[in-house]
């Protein structure tokens, strides 16, 4: 994929982010003020969009058409995914596809969950028959149970402590102090990192995603017909992989550690030439072994790569704020947010959080606990068209 | 309660599995025996503290395990067993726990 694929980004919209959504507000209204926020940046109408993929895990018992038709949408080209926060990865490769075979010529990519706090942790617990059966009845907790594990096996393996998650976070948080959009903006010191509530050892409340509701959504079209005028943004590669290892590695090689070498060939640069990551940030430990298995992490030192690159910020990660400051709608849809981001940065639309001369992004997806770890993975480079 | 996992072996080749499979991703085959697996060593524990949606919550205490058969499970743990420890495994409905070797179920 990527340069052979007649087909581009080239606009984004995206819903009012909230804690707690209002008694009239669902995830039908917050996908379609995400729908018709980007019709405006697009500069397009409703009856342009003929094709339409979606993620949500409360969206049911609608599906992909019946969002389309109370959208008023008519497609050729229809999609819905649901492999958690690697889905909207997922759906971005098909639109393209889609586009560049000739299936739909406007494709919106959507997604977007107000499951509400309660309704996502009834989600956690019946993720899928494993999660069900053998972890719920632990009192898992869910994810943060499973990714706690996780995280103590990269502190052993790699040296980290604590403080090494907290210059994470605390990046994070200053990057979204700068995007109107993130519900949490203010600055974090390290003392409040440290000292937060414990939630699921080693994780502390920083390192867990605030669920909130809300709605992403962009457009993929063909890169010679941008209506808003707009640099369009072509996919230099893609690539997934799902269930690599079974779930009987450690969980700290992602499947992105399977086709890394093939996805920087492809694109035609290395991991030197990116100038802002998009990492699926579920947990600081999955941004960790997401970064090294894209080979960011010069020599697998993520201690040093944390204090040195990702801290300082002179590598700019996920500079919306991250899921952990921005929030993840609580489902799916958290993956579209990364995406969007490294979209309007490379088309230099980013505000007060722009990256200078922003013109490669790598963004990646992860997730869908099977069992012990995720098992879907997916990373793309994008790049502004010159 | 009872003692031991219930792991699934491939008749065709052997491979064992938890959960359950529906097909060997080794061999491919579609044909399990049940295989108990009785004791573990503990890799890493987290203790869940607060749970989405929930008031009335009380720490439990997980645990990454892996057995001699080379299964690695996520189990409940009934004591206060940590790192490095063996323990012994059992099985509550579906869901594996484990406990101390040589402490009876039913005393923690």
């Amino acid at each position: 994929m990527g340069r052979s694929l007649n087909a581009a980004i080239v606009a984004a919209g995206q819903s009012q982010y909230v804690r707690h959504p209002a008694p009239d507000q669902s995830t039908h209204t917050f996908i379609r003020d995400a729908v018709l926020a980007l019709l405006a940046d697009a500069q397009i109408r409703a009856r342009d969009i003929d094709g339409m993929a979606v993620t949500s895990f409360s969206l049911a018992p609608d599906c992909a058409i019946d969002l389309a038709w109370r959208l008023g949408l008519s497609l050729k080209w229809i999609l819905q995914d649901t492999n958690g926060g690697c889905s909207s990865m997922n759906m971005l490769g098909h639109a393209l596809r889609g586009v560049d075979c000739g299936a739909a010529k406007n494709i919106l990519v959507v997604a977007g969950d107000a499951t509400g706090l309660g309704g996502y942790a009834k989600i956690a617990a019946n993720y899928n028959c494993a999660t069900r059966d053998y972890l719920a009845p632990l009192g898992h907790g869910g994810p943060n149970g499973v990714y706690s594990l996780v995280t103590t096996r990269q502190m052993k393996a790699f040296g980290l402590d604590k403080s090494d998650y907290g210059r994470m976070a605390i990046a994070q948080r200053t990057w979204a102090g700068l995007n109107p959009f993130a519900v949490y903006r203010t600055p974090l010191a390290m003392d409040e990192y440290l000292s937060a509530p414990m939630v699921a050892d080693p994780l502390t409340r920083y390192d867990c995603v605030p669920v909130v509701a809300g709605a992403q959504a962009i457009l993929v079209t063909r890169p010679d017909s941008v209506p808003n005028g707009q640099p369009p943004v072509i996919v230099r590669a893609h690539r997934a992989s799902f269930n690599h290892d079974q779930q009987e590695g450690d969980g700290l090689k992602t499947g992105i550690s399977t086709f890394a070498d093939e996805l920087w060939e492809e694109a035609g640069c290395g991991p030197a030439d990116i100038d802002v990551g998009s990492i699926y940030d579920d947990y600081p430990a999955m941004v960790l072994a997401q970064l090294n298995d894209l080979k960011m992490i010069p020599g697998g030192d993520m201690k040093r790569y944390v204090a040195e690159r990702i801290a300082t910020r002179t590598m700019p990660i996920n500079t919306w704020g991250g899921m952990m400051s921005a929030g993840q709608p609580g489902g799916p849809a958290g993956g579209l947010n990364g995406i969007a981001e490294a979209v309007l940065q490379l088309q230099g639309r980013a505000g007060e959080r722009q990256v200078k001369g922003a013109r490669r992004a790598v963004v990646t997806g992860y997730g869908m606990t099977v069992y012990r770890y995720g098992a879907t993975a997916a990373a793309a480079v994008l790049e502004r068209a010159s | 309660m009872s003692p031991g996992v219930t792991a699934f072996r491939c008749a065709g080749c052997g491979a064992i599995f938890f959960p359950r499979r529906l097909m060997c991703a080794r061999c491919g085959g579609a044909t399990f025996a049940d295989a108990r697996v009785s004791e573990g060593v503990i890799e890493e524990i987290t203790v869940i503290r607060h749970v989405l949606g929930q008031t009335d919550w009380g720490p439990r205490r997980l645990a990454n395990v892996r057995t001699p058969e080379g299964l690695v499970l996520t189990v409940g743990l009934r004591d206060e067993s940590g790192p490095g420890e063996r323990i012994a495994l059992e099985q509550d409905g579906t869901a594996p726990f484990g406990r101390a070797v040589g402490t009876p179920a039913g005393r923690s």
